[in-house]
C-alpha cells in the first residue's frame, strides 16, 4: 500500500517520465518527416545515354491536382494528363538528379517508382555504373521491374496510354501477363553478379496501330528480350526466343502454342495449365551434357481441324505435335544463345557448378567458350488434359468431322 | 519547482483532515434511555431544523404517550392510518399489553426491536418508521417503507436483440430481488453495508458461496470498509475508491445494469456490488477480455457469437491504431501503400493546408466533441447537433479544403469501431489512448506505434484487478480458458469456470453434454 509521501514520489516520476518523453519526441523526432504535399511522386524512370560519358535521366512525375476531386473543380478527370515527363542531363543518375532537385519544389520520392527503363544505348554501353545507385539507394524498391527499350528510353515515358492512366503503369501491368520476361531489380542484381554474369531484359518498343480516321495511336510492346553478358547488351532475341528462355529458366506461364497437325490440315492451339521443367547437367568423359526434362499440361483453347478428340489415339496424336512444338521451340532458342550469342542466360552454369563444382573451377573463366558445346537433350511430356466445352470441331457438319 | 510544489501539498496534507463528527456521531453508540420525554427530546435535538421530518404524537390505546417518527415521502402514510394509527387510537378501552401487540398482532409485515440510538435514525432515515412509547425500553422501526421509484425498464446502455429486458433501477431492494429472481439457491449471499458518513448509502456485496473465493469476498470487503467518504452519488465513486491502480486509462472493475450478466458473473465467481441511488452494479475482478464480450456472444449460436467477437477485436484495433496508421504512413512510409491508393491520397490532401497529425487531431478532436455533446444534450436538440456536425464535418470541411476526404473516412470508421466494444468505459479508454499513439505516429512513424503498442501492452501486463492478472487467461497463459477468449465455445464445452483468485470451484456442469438424438434418457 503507498503511503502518503510514496503517492507524492509516485507523482513526481511520472511527472518527470512524461516531460522525458515529451522532450525527447520534440528534440528528435520527425527528422526524416515528409508529408505528401511535399513529394514528387516519380511513377517511372527513364535512364539514356547522352553525349560523352553522360547520362540523361528522365522522370515521370506524378501531378496530384489532376486528380484532386471535390473542392472547387468538379469532374476533372479524363481532362489533363496525369504524369509529366521531365529529364535532366548529368554525368550519372546522382549527378542528374541533384540538378533535377533544383529544379523541382518538391522532394524526389522513388518509392512509387515500379519502372525502371534503360535506352539501348546505354544498355550496350554497360548498366553496372547506373544499377549501383538504384541498388545502393533506400528508396528505389527492389521489385521494381526493368526494362530496355529499343531508342529512347524516355519516348517510353513520354507516350501516353489509352487505356491505363500512365505509361509506366502500362509496363507493370503487361509485365504481369508474364508474356515476356518478368526481371526486378533485384533479379538484375541476381543475375549479373551470379555465375553466369549474364541477364536478359524485357526489350520494349513502341508500335503504331494506324487508324482508319486520324492519326496513329502509339503503343507500347514488349517485343522479346535485350541479352546482357557482363552488364552490357549483347543483342536481342525475338518474342518466340524468349518464351523458349522461360521454358528453360522454369517461368513460362502464360502463352499459346498452334502446332499443325500431320493429317488434318490446320492448327490446334494450346495453352498450358502447368509446366515443370527441370534441368539435369552431366559430365561424361569431359562431354558436358544437359538434360531438359520438361513435363507440361494443356488445354486446347481452338481447333481448326476437324479431329474428334472424343478418340483417344486422335488425342495421342496431338499431343505428340503438342510435344514437338515445344521441343522445337526451346531447340531454336538454345541455337540462338548457345551459338550466336554465347550468353548463358538460361541458367545452366549454375546447375553445373551445383552439381560439378571441382571441374566448373575449371572452365569458370571460360564458360563463353564452353557453353556453346554442351549438349543439350530435351525430353518433353505433354499432356492435354481439357478440351474446352466442347469435343467435336465447333460449327462443322457431322459428316465432316474426322472419326479414325 | 515540483519540489516546491510537493511542499505545498505536503502542507496540505499535513493538516488533519477535519472530521465528519456530528450530533448524530457522538450519541451514535448510545442506547435509548427508556425514558418516553428524554428520548424524545434526543430525537428532536437530532432532527432539529428538518422540516421532512415529521413527529407524531398519539395516545396508543388511550392511556400511554406515543410517538412516531417518519420522513415525508419515504413512507408509507396509508399503511401508518390503516395499520398503526387506526389499531391504536381506535379502541381506547383496549388493555392488552402493547409489546404483545406490537410484536405479535400488529398487521405490518416487518416490526423490529431496537434501542441503540444509531439503529433508529437508520431505520427513520430508510423510511422505516420508528414508534416509541411511553413505559416502553425498546423502539419498533416498522416496515412500512415506500418510495417513489421508477418501475423496471430496459437498460439504455445495454441493449440487445436477445436475452432479458429487465436493467436494474435505482432501488437497491429491486436490485437485489432481481439477483435472487435469476439465481434463487440460498447459496447466493448477500452483505449489507452503508458507506458514506452523510449519504450514508445502501451497499450490497453479492456472491455465491461454495464458487467466489472467500478471501476474495474478504478482500473487496476490507476494501469497501475501507472507504471513508462523505457520499457515494454513483458506482464510479465506490469504483474509484477500490481499484487495484489507480493511474490507469483502464476500468479494473465492470458496471452493468443488466441481472442477466450480472449473474453470469456471480456464477463464474465473481462478486457484484450493488449501489443505492444507481443502476448500476459493479463486477469484480474482471480481465480485460470480460469488457470485450456481450452478453449476447452467449444468447446467440456458438460460430455467430465467435465471429462477432472476432471482428469486436478486429474493431478494437482499428478504433486504437486506424488514424495512426495513417498519419505514420502518409508522412514517414509512403512507399507502403499501393501506388494507387498513394495517389489518390495524394491528389486528395493536395489542397489540405495542414499536415496530417494536424488534419487527424482536428478530426478526431471534433469527433469526440460531437460524441460528448451528443451525450449531454437534451434529446430535442441531439438531432440539430447530429445534422449539424455530419454536414460541417463530413461535406463542408472537405469541400472547403479544410481536410481531406480520406482523413474522414478513417475518423467515421474509428468513431464507429469504437462504440464496437460492449463496455462504454473500455470503450472511452481506448478512444483516448488514440491520441498520445496519434502523436507518436506523427513523430517516430510506425517505430513510434510500435512504441506505443509495447507500451500499452507492458502496462496492461501489469495491471490486476483484484489479484486477476488484468490479461489472463493470455498472460499468464491459462490454456484451459482461452476457450472464451479466442472463440466462444458451444455452452457444453464450456464445461469449467475461469480460474480467478485462491480456490475455485472448477467445474460449472456434468461433462460430456454434446446434443445429439443418439443419446437416450437422462445424462448420468
Amino acid at each position: 500500500m503507498l503511503g502518503k509521501g510514496n503517492e507524492l514520489y509516485f507523482m513526481q516520476r511520472i511527472l518527470l517520465v512524461l516531460s522525458t518523453c515529451m522532450s525527447i519526441l520534440v528534440l528528435s523526432g520527425c527528422w526524416d518527416r515528409m508529408e505528401v504535399n511535399d513529394l514528387a511522386i516519380v511513377t517511372g524512370a527513364a535512364i539514356d545515354k547522352s553525349g560523352d560519358n553522360q547520362i540523361n535521366l528522365s522522370l515521370q512525375l506524378f501531378i496530384p491536382k489532376t486528380l484532386a476531386s471535390g473542392g472547387g473543380q468538379a469532374g476533372g478527370s479524363g481532362g489533363g494528363k496525369m504524369t509529366i515527363t521531365a529529364s535532366q542531363t548529368g554525368k550519372n543518375i546522382a549527378d542528374a538528379l541533384s540538378k533535377f532537385q533544383g529544379k523541382l519544389p518538391r522532394e524526389i520520392f522513388w518509392g512509387q517508382c515500379k519502372v525502371f527503363i534503360f535506352g539501348e544505348e546505354l544498355a550496350k554501353q554497360g548498366i553496372q555504373e547506373q544499377m549501383d545507385f538504384l541498388l545502393r539507394h533506400s528508396e528505389p524498391r527492389g521489385r521494381a521491374y526493368v526494362f530496355v527499350s529499343k531508342g529512347k528510353a524516355k519516348t517510353i515515358l513520354e507516350n501516353v496510354p489509352n487505356l491505363e492512366r500512365y505509361s509506366a503503369e502500362v509496363l507493370r501491368e503487361i509485365i504481369n501477363f508474364r508474356i515476356g520476361m518478368q526481371i526486378t531489380l533485384q533479379d538484375v542484381d541476381e543475375m549479373l553478379t551470379g555465375i553466369a554474369q549474364a541477364a536478359a531484359l524485357p526489350y520494349i518498343k513502341i508500335d503504331k496501330e494506324q487508324q482508319s480516321e486520324g492519326k496513329p495511336i502509339k503503343y507500347v510492346h514488349i517485343d522479346g528480350a535485350a541479352v546482357f553478358n557482363k552488364d552490357q547488351m549483347v543483342g536481342t532475341i525475338t518474342e518466340a526466343e524468349t518464351r523458349g528462355v522461360l521454358w528453360l529458366r522454369d517461368e513460362i506461364k502464360g502463352y499459346t502454342i498452334s502446332t499443325e497437325i500431320e493429317d488434318g490440315k490446320g492448327f490446334v492451339s494450346l495453352n498450358p495449365v502447368s509446366a515443370r521443367v527441370h534441368l539435369f547437367p552431366q559430365i561424361q568423359d569431359n562431354k558436358w551434357k544437359m538434360t531438359v526434362d520438361v513435363d507440361t499440361e494443356g488445354t486446347i483453347v481452338q481447333n481448326e481441324t476437324n479431329i474428334n478428340f472424343e478418340d483417344p489415339k486422335l488425342l495421342e496424336k496431338v499431343e505428340r505435335a503438342y510435344q514437338k512444338s515445344i521441343e522445337n521451340r526451346i531447340k531454336d532458342t538454345l541455337k540462338k544463345i548457345q551459338h550466336e550469342m554465347h550468353t548463358d542466360i538460361v541458367g545452366f552454369s549454375k546447375e553445373f557448378y551445383r552439381k560439378y563444382p571441382k571441374e566448373w573451377k575449371a572452365v569458370e573463366n571460360h564458360w563463353d567458350e564452353r557453353f556453346p558445346e554442351v549438349d543439350v537433350t530435351i525430353n518433353v511430356i505433354a499432356h492435354i488434359r481439357r478440351e474446352g466445352y466442347i469435343n467435336k470441331p465447333g460449327a462443322l457438319p457431322e459428316e465432316e468431322v474426322k472419326e479414325k | 519547482m515540483i519540489r516546491n510544489i510537493n511542499k505545498l501539498l505536503k502542507k496540505e496534507k499535513d493538516k488533519k483532515p477535519t472530521t465528519s463528527i456530528n450530533l448524530e456521531n457522538k450519541r451514535a453508540k448510545e442506547a435509548l434511555s427508556g425514558n418516553f420525554d428524554q428520548d424524545i427530546e434526543t430525537f428532536r435535538s437530532i432532527y432539529q431544523n428538518c422540516s421532512d421530518v415529521v413527529f407524531r404524537s398519539f395516545f396508543a390505546f388511550g392511556q400511554r404517550k406515543a410517538m412516531l417518527i417518519y420522513i415525508e415521502g419515504l413512507s408509507d402514510v396509508e399503511g401508518i392510518e390503516n395499520f398503526v394509527l387506526i389499531p391504536f387510537m381506535g379502541d381506547p378501552t383496549n388493555s392488552e399489553s402493547l409489546n404483545d401487540y406490537l410484536e405479535y398482532k400488529m398487521p405490518v409485515s416487518k416490526v423490529i426491536k431496537i434501542n441503540i440510538v444509531a439503529d433508529c435514525i437508520e431505520s427513520i432515515s430508510n423510511g422505516n418508521p420508528l414508534l416509541l412509547c411511553e413505559e416502553e425500553v425498546n423502539a419498533y422501526s416498522l416496515g412500512l417503507a415506500k418510495r417513489e421509484q421508477r418501475s423496471l425498464e430496459e437498460p439504455v446502455a445495454e441493449g440487445g436483440i436477445r436475452g432479458s429486458r429487465e436493467g436494474f433501477t435505482e432501488s437497491i431492494g429491486i436490485g437485489t430481488s432481481l439477483l435472487r429472481r435469476i439465481i434463487k439457491s440460498p447459496a447466493l449471499k448477500m452483505h449489507s453495508m452503508t458507506i458514506g458518513d452523510y449519504s450514508k448509502t445502501n451497499v450490497v456485496l453479492a456472491y455465491i458461496e461454495g464458487i467466489a473465493d472467500n478471501t476474495l469476498i474478504e478482500e473487496i470487503t476490507n476494501r469497501l470498509k475501507r472507504i471513508k467518504i462523505d457520499g457515494i452519488l454513483e458506482s464510479g465513486y465506490i469504483e474509484e475508491m477500490i481499484e487495484d491502480n489507480p493511474y490507469s486509462p483502464f476500468p479494473q472493475i465492470m458496471t452493468t445494469e443488466r441481472p442477466d450478466i450480472a449473474c453470469s458473473n456471480l456464477l463464474e465467481g465473481r462478486a457484484v456490488i450493488l449501489i443505492e441511488g444507481t443502476p448500476f452494479c459493479l463486477i469484480a475482478p474482471i480481465t480485460f477480455f470480460s469488457l470485450l464480450q456481450s452478453h449476447e456472444d452467449y444468447y446467440q449460436r456458438f460460430m455467430i457469437g465467435s465471429i462477432i467477437r472476432w471482428l469486436r477485436y478486429l474493431f478494437l484495433g482499428i478504433s486504437l491504431l486506424l488514424p495512426s496508421l495513417y498519419v505514420a504512413v502518409l508522412t514517414f512510409h509512403q512507399e507502403m501503400v499501393p501506388a494507387q491508393l498513394l495517389l489518390s491520397m495524394a491528389a486528395s490532401r493536395e489542397a489540405v493546408p495542414f499536415p496530417a497529425i494536424v488534419e487527424a487531431m482536428l478530426m478526431e478532436i471534433a469527433f469526440e466533441a460531437l460524441r460528448e455533446a451528443g451525450v449531454r444534450l437534451p434529446k430535442q436538440i441531439g438531432s440539430a447537433v447530429s445534422i449539424v456536425g455530419a454536414l460541417v464535418i463530413g461535406q463542408a470541411a472537405v469541400q472547403a479544403g479544410l481536410v481531406s476526404a480520406p482523413m474522414v473516412i478513417i475518423v467515421a470508421i474509428t468513431g464507429i469501431s469504437s462504440f464496437m466494444i460492449p463496455r462504454y468505459i473500455a470503450g472511452i479508454a481506448i478512444r483516448m489512448l488514440r491520441f498520445p499513439i496519434m502523436l507518436l505516429a506523427a513523430t517516430l512513424g510506425l517505430l513510434g506505434v510500435m512504441i506505443g503498442i509495447i507500451a500499452i501492452a507492458i502496462h496492461m501486463c501489469t495491471l490486476r484487478s483484484f489479484g486477476e492478472p488484468y490479461l489472463s487467461p493470455l498472460a499468464p497463459l491459462k490454456r484451459n480458458e482461452l476457450k472464451d477468449v479466442l472463440w466462444r465455445s458451444p455452452l457444453w464445452m464450456m464445461d469449467t469456470r475461469p480460474h480467478l483468485t485462491g480456490e475455485s470451484n472448477e467445474y460449472r456442469q456434468t461433462q460430456g453434454q454434446r446434443p445429439s438424438p443418439k443419446k437416450g434418457g437422462e445424462t448420468k
